[in-house]
């Protein structure tokens, strides 16, 4: 992430100062850390009301029985997160709220993460399976892409969904491709002698 | 069609059916939505320090052209694949910035047509993948984590490969 942000920012201005565009640099710059404030208090409301239904999922042991019921496909995924209904519930929540593509994805997704700190602390163990978790996330599959099929309705498509398959394949594509890249890039760490 | 049904219930159902279940288990169902959306404000303000170094960033990137520059550096060594020049800045765009992305596309469609070969291309690779550094910083920044190892190149790595079978898809489907 370090190395991103300094490649981004260093590009940039080189960019802005070679092509004369400083001005419309730092007009992009503070619009973009003004819309980085927009957009956490517009989510807010979506993130109390994934929240708040959560707990009521929680307390009245829905998660857990989610967690129960996924565990032979998820604990593969997952498998630091094997039999502990805790945080797995609540990654599964999220990976399937993304799937069917609600809104209540990433706010369970940040309550996964939550969960998966709070019980592993800052060691190995539990940054494998958050990883995984945010893998699949940015990968975004999802079985019917509303937001882009929205769009193209908008535009006077005539078939606005026929894109739905294809996007699935490309998605799921995009979510096995991470995995393995991910699996690949931190082979031969040892667990547990990390910190982040 | 079963899947957009699916997508189109699965709210409502679970806006009602989590409470009704909860309430039928004797949770106090109030008091204890308010406990979770207290939290959901602690977790959505928690993240704001991390999105605005994240836009900042990416606001940089983008206005100063340095986007447009490794555009077309890319655009020329994906041509001999068959890569649309058009479809370039979608790629890089797409992981970056999920409004720009959308922007983009929406001009895309408008200038092509939605049906259109290059109308289709573009709207799968739309689909094809999240807006990848905003998750990362998002689900990292969240719990406090500064240091992402390999998930941000793995992730970028899904992304290509989204792309690339999104595109292979589509030379399918079109020939």
């Amino acid at each position: 992430m370090n190395l991103v942000w300094g490649f981004l920012v260093t590009a940039g201005c080189v960019a802005a100062v070679m092509t004369g565009q400083v001005d419309a640099m730092m007009t992009s710059v503070l619009d973009g850390v003004t819309g980085a404030v927009e957009l956490v208090i517009g989510l807010t409301g979506v993130f109390c009301l994934w929240v708040g239904i959560e707990k009521l999922a929680e307390e009245s042991g829905l998660i857990d029985t989610l967690a129960k019921a996924v565990n032979p496909v998820f604990s593969r995924l997952f498998p630091g997160l094997k039999g502990l209904s805790r945080p797995l519930g609540t990654v599964t929540a999220s990976v399937l709220s993304n799937i069917l593509g609600l809104s209540s994805s990433t706010p369970l997704g940040l309550k996964a993460m939550a969960e998966m700190k709070e019980r592993f602390g800052d060691r190995d163990p539990g940054f494998d399976s958050m990883a995984r978790l945010v893998i699949l996330n940015a990968a975004g599959f999802c079985i019917f892409p509303s937001g882009v099929i929205a769009l193209r309705a908008a535009l006077g498509s005539r078939a606005p969904a026929v894109i739905a398959g294809p996007t699935a394949v490309a998605g799921l594509a995009a979510t096995v491709g991470g995995l393995l890249a991910f699996r690949f890039l931190s082979r031969g760490g040892k667990p547990g002698d990390r910190r982040w | 069609m079963i899947l957009s049904a699916l997508g189109t219930y699965a709210f409502p159902v679970i806006l009602v059916g989590v409470p009704l279940y909860a309430a039928s288990k004797g949770v106090r169902v109030y008091e204890t939505f308010v406990k979770g959306a207290e939290e959901g404000l602690k977790i959505a303000v928690g993240t704001l320090p991390y999105l605005v170094a994240v836009f900042a960033a990416i606001s940089c990137f983008r206005g100063s052209g340095a986007l447009e520059f490794f555009a077309s550096l890319l655009g020329n060594v994906l041509k001999p694949l068959g890569v649309p020049a058009d479809m370039v800045p979608l790629l890089l765009i797409r992981p970056v910035s999920g409004s720009g992305a959308l922007a983009l596309t929406g001009d895309l469609l408008q200038t092509y047509g939605p049906d259109s070969p290059m109308g289709i291309l573009a709207s799968i690779l739309q689909g094809a993948t999240d807006t990848t550094f905003y998750v990362v910083t998002l689900y990292f920044g969240s719990v406090g984590v500064k240091r992402t190892r390999h998930v941000l190149a793995s992730c970028l790595i899904g992304d290509a490969c989204g792309f690339l079978a999104g595109f292979l898809v589509w030379r399918l489907i079109v020939t």
